[in-house]
């Protein structure tokens, strides 16, 4: 094996041979990840309505989501025929992009980072702006009101809840002086950001779950009157494809909270990579645990309380903490 | 021709066919997706001058902004399908080709006048701390001018939605 790797690091470089190992590193995380959150998200829904959920294949029913996918797999897919075939067929492939980009940056543990890029936040931001664009395209090349409604409403939210979000990162940004997200991690050291910045931490969850169109938000799917919104026109892989990166965008906006909030990869004893996957997956189950909670909010609410209260009070958090750090 | 030009050559190629089809795309939507790729293959093309700050702003403000925004504009006007040859006119064809044709010669006797710097330029490494320390310090002037313009238009939006609202 480690013949292998010298050969390896000998014929294209280290630098190249890190970055393909940790994309492919990547790639089975983002498939393990969603397999296990369809599983985690049933196990939730029901013991939280005193069900038991899926429980007849394997053992607690952990072989379940292996058979979904090969169902998900073996089936026919099925082309709606008035819809637009290019924006159609495009949608599911842009709205795979982001997710993977978004993992080469975050730090997983102290070493283990595909690359540390010294714009690392503004590529998860930049590159997860594509998610909506795929929304966008795949309500639009359905051909289908439901989808179209679902895609507008999916923008209209997107627009309103990425300001709170930004600006409740660059305030982290800020204090540490760095948009690294290792440099971010490493200035947590004494004290976790959450403890000074408790509500930049709650704007930025609450926009987080937003962006990821999860209940309380999910008004782009609802499925109670759009029938799926978005996804109604695709089937098979197409579906599984947008349930995978939903299923990632979830994991993303908590391991990005891990590293500007929870003090990322840092803990007392155990590794860095098992504090990290702790803390992230906390966090997504609070975002799974809020899907059985809280009713769907109406339209109206949520713009306005993205543009009414969430923004006027990330900017007056941003010029405080600003002044503070300039006393 | 090394492996830097052939990369060069394809983000030309990739801005440069969204662009046309910016242009010449008679469906809204594909001409959004032509402009979206335009932007990309800009971003690209920082990214490949070593400028890694100014790619991701690009991505984040053409793309994730302002292409959004236009997607919400076309979501509110329609759908708009036709062919461009069944609205363009005969002036309107001949005043475009005069419009780029001008725009053209001037971009290019611009970009031939200046003085490029020949050569390698070694430890070309700008953070974001000295665009934030240029923009606050030599470039304020035109900085502040910039933020003036984009209240201006901000102000400019609201009186039209109110004045729209009245009337309706």
């Amino acid at each position: 094996m480690t013949d292998v790797l010298k050969i390896a690091v000998e014929a294209i470089g280290q630098d190249t041979l890190r970055v393909i190992l940790g994309l492919i590193g990547v790639l089975i995380l983002v498939v393990i990840n969603a397999l296990m959150l369809t599983w985690a998200e049933r196990k939730v829904a029901g013991h939280m309505q005193r069900r038991i959920a899926a429980k007849e294949v394997g053992p607690f029913g952990l072989i379940q989501p292996i058979a979904d996918s090969l169902k998900l797999l073996g089936k026919e897919l099925i082309t709606p025929m008035k819809v637009d075939r290019v924006l159609y067929f495009l949608a599911p492939v842009i709205c795979f992009i982001p997710v993977l980009v978004s993992f080469v940056v975050i730090p997983f543990g102290e070493g283990l980072q595909v690359r540390d890029i010294n714009v690392g936040i503004l590529v998860i931001l930049a590159f997860s702006s594509l998610s909506v664009l795929s929304i966008f395209i795949a309500g639009w090349g359905s051909n289908n009101k439901y989808s179209l409604i679902g895609a507008a409403r999916s923008v209209a939210q997107n627009i309103a809840y990425e300001v709170p979000l930004l600006l409740s990162l660059l305030i982290v940004v800020i204090m540490v002086g760095s948009l690294s997200l290792k440099d971010i991690v490493e200035a947590q050291k004494g004290m976790w950001f959450i403890l000074y910045q408790p509500i930049a931490f709650l704007i930025y969850f609450i926009a987080g779950v937003a962006e990821t169109n999860r209940t309380p938000f999910d008004l782009p799917e609802a499925e109670s009157e759009l029938v799926a919104g978005f996804h109604t026109e695709y089937s098979g892989m197409r579906f599984a494809i947008f349930f995978l990166a939903e299923y990632t965008n979830i994991m993303i906006i908590s391991a990005v909270a891990t590293t500007f909030f929870l003090g990322g990869y840092l803990g007392p004893y155990l590794p860095g990579i098992v504090w990290f996957l702790i803390k992230t997956y906390f966090l997504v189950f609070v975002i799974l645990w809020f899907r059985w909670t809280f009713p769907r909010v109406r339209f109206d609410q949520l713009l306005n309380f993205s543009w009414k209260i969430l923004i006027p009070v990330s900017f007056i958090n941003l010029i405080v903490t600003g002044g503070i750090l300039k006393l | 021709m090394g492996a830097a030009e052939i990369i060069f050559i394809i983000i030309a190629l990739f801005t440069m066919i969204g662009a046309l089809m910016t242009v010449l795309s008679g469906s809204l939507i594909y001409a959004m997706m032509g402009l979206i790729s335009t932007l990309f293959g800009v971003a690209g093309l920082y990214i490949y001058l070593n400028a890694p700050f100014l790619a991701m702003m690009q991505i984040l403000i053409y793309v994730g902004a302002v292409s959004i925004l236009i997607a919400f504009a076309i979501m509110l006007a329609g759908p708009f399908t036709m062919k461009p040859k069944e609205w363009t006119t005969v002036t309107k064809f001949i005043g475009s080709i005069v419009v780029s044709v001008v725009s053209f010669v001037l971009v290019f006797r611009a970009i031939m006048q200046t003085p490029w710097v020949q050569g390698k330029i070694k430890n070309f490494n700008v953070t974001t701390k000295d665009l934030g320390r240029i923009f606050l310090d030599r470039l304020a002037f035109p900085f502040e001018i910039i933020s003036l313009l984009i209240v201006i238009a901000i102000i400019g939006a609201i009186m039209l939605a109110l004045f729209s609202r009245r009337q309706g």
